[in-house]
């Protein structure tokens, strides 16, 4: 054997056999380097003859190739041992649990709220707010709800105590209808808009809190009727349970300041304990609703001859439980952290 | 309004079953509240024959039937009725079922030693009125697979109606029957209308009238009759059972009488027992402070403008309200007045309210009844007392008059549609008015139609009432929907406010706090720690004296929720409220509040630091103030804060123009213990009606940047110097400076600390240069001198 075979031969197995960087740059000095083995033969070169030089310095080149792949692709290989040793020294246990931030949620009635806001504003209603301490005038009186009437007494009304003045004694609100009032006195017709609020009642048991909130519409047009009426609240409802299905029905009830009246129900029905809408043919109330009574156009400084309007009421914990299967009304205001975690939306669900 | 479809039928002639009926009512405004459906009622019973009936070894008058069913079934039972015996067909309760009678559950059950699987049942055990003793006997012709109701004939069952405040005529079968009728369910039975009495004798009394006005106002016209020689005792099954299953007890016939004929026929009468009555009767306004013991034996002090029947001494009866213990009927009276008066319902509404005293009678006054009723009403009662108590009827005496001030009301097509929404056949709702009672009068005109209202329609009085009585009638089902033209609001600020405030409610949930709903009233002492100077609006019938203010901040039931959080051991609270404070003269505000206890994070191995607190809450205050377009810079704080906040960890904003934007920081001891809280409280209130929309920024941007410079400083400061101010000082001192920030703060000692300030420097048009950048640092060395405070040297 060759000289030069012998050095790529040795050569190669010694590249073999390096383990770490360090040391293959230490073979490549001892291979390559000023007084390397290779660079001894090639200084050999000098001794001969022009034509020998050519054939041996063709052979010498192809031998430096083959040794320069070895070093090189060895070279790839401990590089990336060598950086894969040092992220694995690096090791996280990343099964470890994250920061735990304490998670907030909005209340339900907010989520629905925002639901109800959203139909209605499609259909041109804009928003309307009243105080919740209001006045027996507008609360009782502009509604069509005369004094010592059965139906004044059954709102069980909260009274505070400040003095009367023209308006009558100071109470807090038992419905938000008396922001109709206020909302046709300060606009002209054509009026549409929506209020959402709190209301009081003086009323407490498993299906009443002495406080709760109201979701009160009006309309006010030449030509709007009880057939728009039916429509509004049946559209509303289909929207708002995201039921195309859902059965409306409508019964003549009683309210001071409309007429005719209605009251609305949705079907249901119960499978398995639980509660479906728009199926089967059990009734749940949802709303009130009718043709404001003259009465209360007059109260409104609207003009009741030419203009009519229609009104709708609905509970707002009522469409929330419907929607959302809450059960006990107390749970709204307790809002204890059991219930929160349960009933409360994440603030991205929209 | 709760009664048997076998009392409907005195009035209503009708096919329909009671299911039907029940439906049509619901259709009709007449909300069937509860149905006892005979189904229902006789589920767990079916017809059997009696194949074998033995003696009961160890009793002399038991049997045991073995019975078959339809199926082939045979039972054993228990039977002790003679008319037990082989071969009859009669009626089996099996275990479960429930015994209409008396409402209990039947269990299978050892009687002397023999077991009996269920029980043979009497007529008087399934409350069917029947003069037959014994066990029910079935026409043995009859299939035994019938159902029990369809071989009993049944037709009973009982309906609950609820009443609107509008239709008092519907507090009465007959009103009920009526309405039906209308509506097509039936014929309706008059027979009862016409009833004239007998009577043998002249009105014996003297009735004095002491007040003219009384009769004018408060009762127009009452009829009075005596009725002498009459005999009380227990009622008669047939009425005992009509009251029992309308929820009535039954007293003595007489009573009983007065209430069947007030539920009947809607007339209240109220009978005295005039052996009871010293000396004369007396129509009059009631003293001021007037003792009146009512039939329930409660005492009431009585108003000077509540009209009365009463006797030489006493009291006997508010007029249309309630009677006196004193003059009842017992099983000793034989003399007896009976009064029917027409009583207006505006006031006896008025006088019930201010007695607080609810009754049958006001119910129905207060809500209207027939006011042609005082006579024929008289004469029913009469009739009823006759034929069950026997007697003398003396003739009738009347004092005042039948108002006379008919109704009439016309309706015109044009509205009837505009109402409706649609266009309605005008003839067939004439026709429906008509079947109502309602006469059409004068000459017909096309487009429009005059009505008379019967006399039991109070509540009938404006042409929309009509459009409804129409709608009602033909069912709001047949209206159909019309869509609405869908328009554009314009600008709806309200709206938009609204959605704001949704939109900080969901940046506060996202920041860990959650959202609670709480009363708007609570606890007057809770409430008194957080009035500041502002007058407390208190109810006058709170519900309980924890409910009893209204809250002028949200704090007070923000930290009663809180507490209540600590009590179920939870460590960890984040909690807020969006709602209305209340003062003053019924002022009212938008407060955003929100409360810390504990970390917030639960316990981990990341993050360390024990407890929010005060920075962490300024954190959740400026959140929401930036979505308002307001930062730190645009606001000074002060140290000036109401008093339940910790004085020395806490502040006020104070927007520029000197207005007072919310509070924030620690929650005062004192407070704390009010609510029974021992860990550090952090909290805040942001006004939100002061806050208006956000301010849309339009800065300078040329499309280019240039490379920033960042200068550190640290400075020794006296321990109470207020850094926030000087920060905004320094961020003052000169445009370059884009950005000032704390990185370090360290209390050097009690008196001293250090404050690491960044500070980073940019133009929007060109790289500063090194010599800018100095000039920089030196004016804000120069200003914190000027402050007192000064440059550390490293």
């Amino acid at each position: 054997m060759s000289e030069l075979q012998n050095l790529e031969a040795s050569s190669l197995t010694e590249i073999g056999d390096c383990d770490d960087l360090e040391k293959l740059e230490r073979l490549r000095t001892v291979v390559f380097g000023k007084n390397g083995r290779f660079t001894k033969i090639v200084k050999k070169l000098c001794d001969l003859s022009e034509e020998q030089k050519s054939k041996f310095g063709s052979e010498i080149n192809s031998v430096k190739k083959v040794i320069e792949n070895k070093f090189s692709e060895k070279f790839v290989k401990l590089e990336a041992y060598e950086l894969n040793k040092k992220l694995e020294a690096e090791f996280v246990d990343i099964t470890m649990p994250a920061l735990p931030e304490l998670s907030g949620k909005i209340h339900p009635l907010t989520k629905v709220e925002e639901e109800v806001m959203d139909i209605f504003s499609s259909y041109g209603f804009t928003f309307a707010d009243g105080p919740d301490i209001e006045s027996e005038y507008f609360n009782f009186t502009a509604l069509n709800v005369p004094d010592h009437h059965p139906a004044r007494t059954m709102h069980d009304t909260f009274y505070v105590h400040k003095l009367a003045d023209a308006e009558g004694r100071k109470l807090l609100r038992t419905h938000t209808s008396p922001v109709e009032i206020h909302t046709m006195l300060a606009n002209k017709p054509p009026i549409r808009f929506f209020s959402i609020g709190r209301v009081y009642r003086s009323d407490y048991d498993v299906t009443h809190t002495p406080m709760f909130s109201q979701i009160e519409g009006i309309m006010i047009d030449e030509n709007v009727g009880f057939a728009d009426l039916k429509w509004v609240i049946s559209d509303f409802l289909k929207k708002f349970f995201q039921l195309k299905d859902l059965q409306i029905r409508f019964r003549p009830s009683f309210f001071p300041f409309t007429e005719p009246s209605a009251e609305v129900d949705i079907n249901y029905e119960i499978k398995g304990g639980k509660i479906f809408f728009g199926a089967g043919d059990k009734w749940m109330e949802v709303a009130g609703c009718g043709v404001l009574h003259p009465n209360v156009l007059k109260s409104g400084k609207v003009d009741s001859e030419k203009y009519r309007g229609i009104a709708f009421g609905f509970g707002l914990e009522r469409l929330a439980s419907l929607k959302y299967g809450i059960p006990d009304l107390r749970g709204y205001f307790e809002s204890d952290i059991r219930w929160r975690e349960t009933f409360g939306f994440s603030h991205f669900v929209r | 309004m709760r009664f048997s479809f076998n009392w409907l039928k005195r009035y209503l002639s009708t096919n329909l079953k009671i299911g039907q009926i029940a439906d049509k009512l619901t259709a009709i405004g007449l909300e069937v509240d509860t149905l006892e459906n005979p189904d229902e009622i006789f589920r767990g019973f079916k017809l059997v024959r009696i194949k074998t009936a033995q003696k009961h070894p160890n009793a002399d008058r038991l049997k045991i039937c073995s019975v078959e069913d339809a199926a082939g079934n045979t039972k054993d039972i228990v039977c002790g009725a003679e008319n037990a015996r082989e071969g009859i067909m009669t009626v089996l309760a099996t275990p479960g079922a429930i015994i209409p009678a008396t409402k209990e559950v039947l269990k299978e059950s050892k009687i002397r030693g023999i077991v009996s699987e269920g029980m043979i049942c009497s007529y008087s055990e399934l409350a069917i009125p029947s003069k037959k003793e014994g066990i029910v006997e079935i026409n043995p012709q009859i299939d035994l697979s019938t159902s029990v109701g369809d071989a009993l004939g049944y037709d009973g069952g009982i309906i609950d109606v609820s009443i609107t405040p509008n239709r008092g005529d519907c507090f009465s079968v007959k009103g009920i029957a009526r309405d039906l009728a209308a509506a097509g369910a039936g014929s309706f039975i008059t027979a009862s209308e016409k009833i004239v009495c007998n009577s043998s004798f002249k009105f014996p009394l003297n009735i004095v009238t002491e007040e003219n006005n009384l009769s004018s106002e408060y009762a127009p016209m009452i009829a009075f009759r005596v009725i002498r020689g009459v005999k009380n005792g227990p009622s008669p099954d047939w009425l005992k059972s009509a009251l029992q299953l309308a929820g009535l007890n039954s007293i003595s016939t007489l009573v009983d009488l007065s209430n069947f004929w007030m539920f009947d026929n809607g007339r209240p009468t109220h009978l005295y027992d005039m052996k009871k009555v010293e000396g004369n009767f007396h129509i009059r306004f009631a003293k001021v402070q007037e003792a009146f013991v009512d039939i329930k034996g409660n005492e009431h002090w009585l108003f000077q403008d509540m009209p009365l029947m009463a006797d030489d001494k006493s009291p006997l009866c508010i007029l249309g309200i309630m009677g006196s213990s004193k003059v009842t009927c017992d099983e000793n009276t034989t003399d007896i007045l009976i009064e029917s008066g027409f009583f207006n319902q505006v006031l006896v509404g008025k006088a019930g309210n201010l007695l607080n005293i609810q009754s049958d009678s006001r119910i129905r006054f207060e809500r209207g009844i027939d006011r042609s009723s005082c006579i024929p009403g008289l004469e029913g009662i009469t009739q009823l007392i006759l034929d069950n108590c026997g007697g003398e009827a003396s003739e009738i005496f009347v004092v005042g008059s039948e108002p006379k001030n008919e109704t009439r009301i016309t309706l015109r097509k044009r509205k009837l549609n505009d109402i409706a929404g649609y266009n309605v056949d005008w003839d067939e709702a004439k026709l429906t008015l008509k079947r109502l009672s309602l006469k059409e009068v004068g000459a017909p005109l096309d487009e429009r139609a005059t009505f008379s209202i019967p006399s039991w329609r109070s509540d009938l009085n404006i042409e929309a009432d009509l459009v409804e009585e129409i709608l009602r009638i033909k069912g709001y089902d047949s209206v159909q929907e019309k869509s609405i033209k869908v328009t554009v609001p314009e600008n709806d600020k309200i709206l938009e406010k609204r959605r704001q405030v949704i939109a900080v409610k969901r940046l506060l949930a996202a920041r860990g706090l959650s959202e609670i709903v709480t009363y708007s009233f609570t606890k007057w002492n809770i409430a008194e720690a957080f009035r500041e100077e502002k007058d407390l609006i208190k109810l006058i019938n709170p519900i309980s004296v924890d409910l009893s203010v209204m809250r002028p901040s949200l704090l007070p039931t923000l930290l009663l929720n809180a507490a209540n959080s600590l009590n179920y051991g939870e460590k960890n609270i984040g909690i807020y409220e969006v709602g209305n404070v209340f003062f003053d003269s019924c002022e009212q505000s938008l407060h955003i509040s929100g409360v810390r206890i504990g970390s917030k994070y639960e316990k981990n191995w990341i993050d360390h630091r024990k407890d929010a607190d005060i920075f962490d809450i300024k954190g959740d205050v400026f959140a929401v103030l930036g979505y308002y377009g307001i930062s730190e810079k645009d606001v000074s704080i002060s140290s000036n804060v109401p008093p339940y906040y910790h004085p020395y960890i806490s502040g006020t904003i104070i927007l520029s123009s000197a207005e007072k934007i919310g509070y924030f920081g620690e929650l005062h001891p004192k407070i704390k213990k009010l609510f029974g809280i021992t860990e550090r409280v952090i909290c805040f209130e942001i006004f939100n009606d002061l806050l208006s929309f956000p301010i849309q920024k339009s800065d300078f941007f040329n499309g280019k940047i240039f490379p920033k410079i960042s200068r550190d400083f640290s400075f020794l400061f006296a321990k109470k110097t207020l850094i926030g101010d000087i920060i905004n000082k320094i961020r003052e001192l000169d445009t370059k400076i884009s950005k000032v920030v704390v990185f370090d703060h360290f209390k050097l000692s009690d008196t001293e600390k250090t404050i690491g300030i960044s500070v980073v420097l940019d133009a929007v048009d060109r790289t500063l240069t090194e010599k800018e950048a100095q000039d920089v640092s030196d004016k804000i060395i120069k200003y914190v001198e000027s402050v007192g405070g000064e440059l550390r040297k490293k």
